[in-house]
């Protein structure tokens, strides 16, 4: 069956349910082959009253109820950093300390890492999705070459590898200018041979060239330590995806290749920089998610990961839950006494003459008031019949 | 430099005019500073925007169809 009747169809239409409900109902009918509105009639019904009283109650701490959902299962995570080499063997910190990381919105995370999408042309040639690789990952002079340093003549000796240079689309010359910039020495080409020496005789000096060199990034960008590309299946045929170790968000989507508009990095900070904020709350939302996810924790309702992002990104920029961020930007001196750093919260309320005005939740509690949530926010007013 | 609102991450921004800010805040019963925020510097602010102004964003919502949030921009 792939049709309703039209009669069922109006039954699902004049519901008070929201669109995407809407649209299960209508496909779960389809599926099923429900083809009698009075049974139609009831299904909805029936749908209806469970999302009626699955909604949230006026005045009910949603908040807390996010707090609880997401912590209980939280409990059943991996408590050690887990480093699970996962997509295209690349570690990523997975399970309780990247939601931890996520939630305390550390401008760097432990494992930074991208995902590029390439564009039409080059996602399904290889050696075109090469050409971006190179790009990316940074070239330095042990993958050029081999490094051999002669003591006895003071001089440091570079034999490049014809193959590799060719493949990366570096010139040798390229290689002998850079170095000469940054380490600012003179050296001689020789075919794909590379030479030089401190300006004066020098054991130390010559070590510390050596170790320079050793930095220098001829080729991609500095941060991204290796890029590993794998073939993806679509819907329709394959494309080929890369994953970096290592983020770069800004320089990769400016690279000729790369999709701009699919691209992107578990750094929620980069993002921000470079899509907005309400792009770092979809990524929140994503991680936060996904992390969840893939411990196995994917009854958590979404809802609560994005009241979570909503309130980081609330003020224009990511602020972490805890007392550097949310809770420590409370009005209430009580309500940020009783989070952490009791003392000293206290302390600097009595010096600067604080005002606590008891509006919000903690405060009430600790000073033995009803809370202003749920019943304790309803006043009653005796009044005549007939006003 | 790449364009930001082609990005799948990136909902449709939209600098509301005066009576819809009126009418919606009427509405709600709130004052513009009691909104969301977003910085002016922001990646994916319109061009057209500034401080004071009030931004729409058309969210693709998980858990309805679409959802409309605003977001107040102020300095930064």
């Amino acid at each position: 069956m792939t049709e309703l009747k039209r009669s069922i169809e109006r039954v699902i239409d004049d519901s008070e349910l929201p669109k995407r409900l809407r649209e299960r109902v209508r496909q779960t009918m389809i599926d099923r082959e429900v083809d009698d509105k009075s049974v139609a009639e009831e299904i909805v019904q029936a749908v209806s009253a469970q999302y009626e009283a699955n909604r949230v109650d006026p005045l009910e701490p949603v908040g807390t109820v996010s707090a609880q959902s997401i912590g209980e299962p939280g409990t059943q995570m991996t408590m050690n950093t887990f480093h699970y080499a996962g997509v295209a063997e690349i570690d990523v910190t997975q399970g309780l300390p990247r939601l931890i990381e996520l939630v305390d919105a550390r401008k760097k995370p432990d494992t930074p890492m991208m995902t590029v999408y390439l564009e039409d042309e080059f996602a399904d040639d290889r050696e075109k999705a090469h050409e971006v690789v190179w790009q990316i990952e940074s070239t330095r002079i042990l993958s050029l070459g081999d490094v051999s340093t002669n003591v006895a003549d003071m001089r440091v000796t570079i034999t490049l590898n014809e193959e590799t240079l060719e493949e990366r689309m570096i010139e040798p010359e390229t290689v002998q200018e850079r170095i000469e910039s940054q380490l600012g020495v003179d050296a001689s080409l020789d075919g794909t041979v590379i030479e030089f020496g401190p300006t004066q005789p020098s054991y130390r000096e010559l070590l510390q060239l050596v170790e320079d060199l050793r930095d220098i990034v001829f080729k991609g960008i500095e941060d991204i330590s290796r890029v590993v590309i794998r073939k993806e299946e679509l819907d329709e045929g394959e494309e080929f995806v890369l994953y970096t170790e290592g983020s770069s968000f800004g320089d990769v989507l400016d690279i000729d290749g790369v999709d701009a508009t699919r691209t992107i990095t578990n750094d929620i900070h980069e993002i921000h920089k470079n899509l907005g904020i309400e792009a770092a709350r979809e990524a929140i939302i994503n991680e936060t998610m996904e992390t969840l996810e893939e411990q196995g924790l994917d009854d958590v309702n979404v809802r609560h990961l994005m009241l979570v992002a909503d309130i980081m990104t609330n003020n224009g920029d990511i602020s972490s839950i805890g007392r550097h961020g949310i809770s420590g930007a409370k009005a209430s001196v009580l309500a940020r006494a009783a989070f952490e750093v009791t003392v000293n919260h206290l302390l600097d309320a009595a010096v600067h003459g604080e005002i606590d005005t008891l509006s919000g939740v903690t405060e009430n509690v600790i000073v033995g008031k009803p809370i202003k949530l749920g019943t304790g926010d309803v006043d009653l007013r005796v009044g005549t019949a007939d006003q | 430099m790449v364009n930001v609102h082609a990005h799948t991450l990136v909902p449709e921004h939209r600098v509301m005019n005066e009576d819809e800010i009126e009418e919606f805040l009427e509405e709600y019963d709130i004052d513009r500073t009691d909104l969301p925020k977003i910085v002016a510097g922001d990646a994916a602010i319109p061009d057209e925007a500034s401080v004071g102004d009030v931004i729409e964003i058309k969210r693709d919502s998980r858990t309805t169809t679409t959802a409309y949030v605003y977001r107040l921009v102020i300095e930064g």
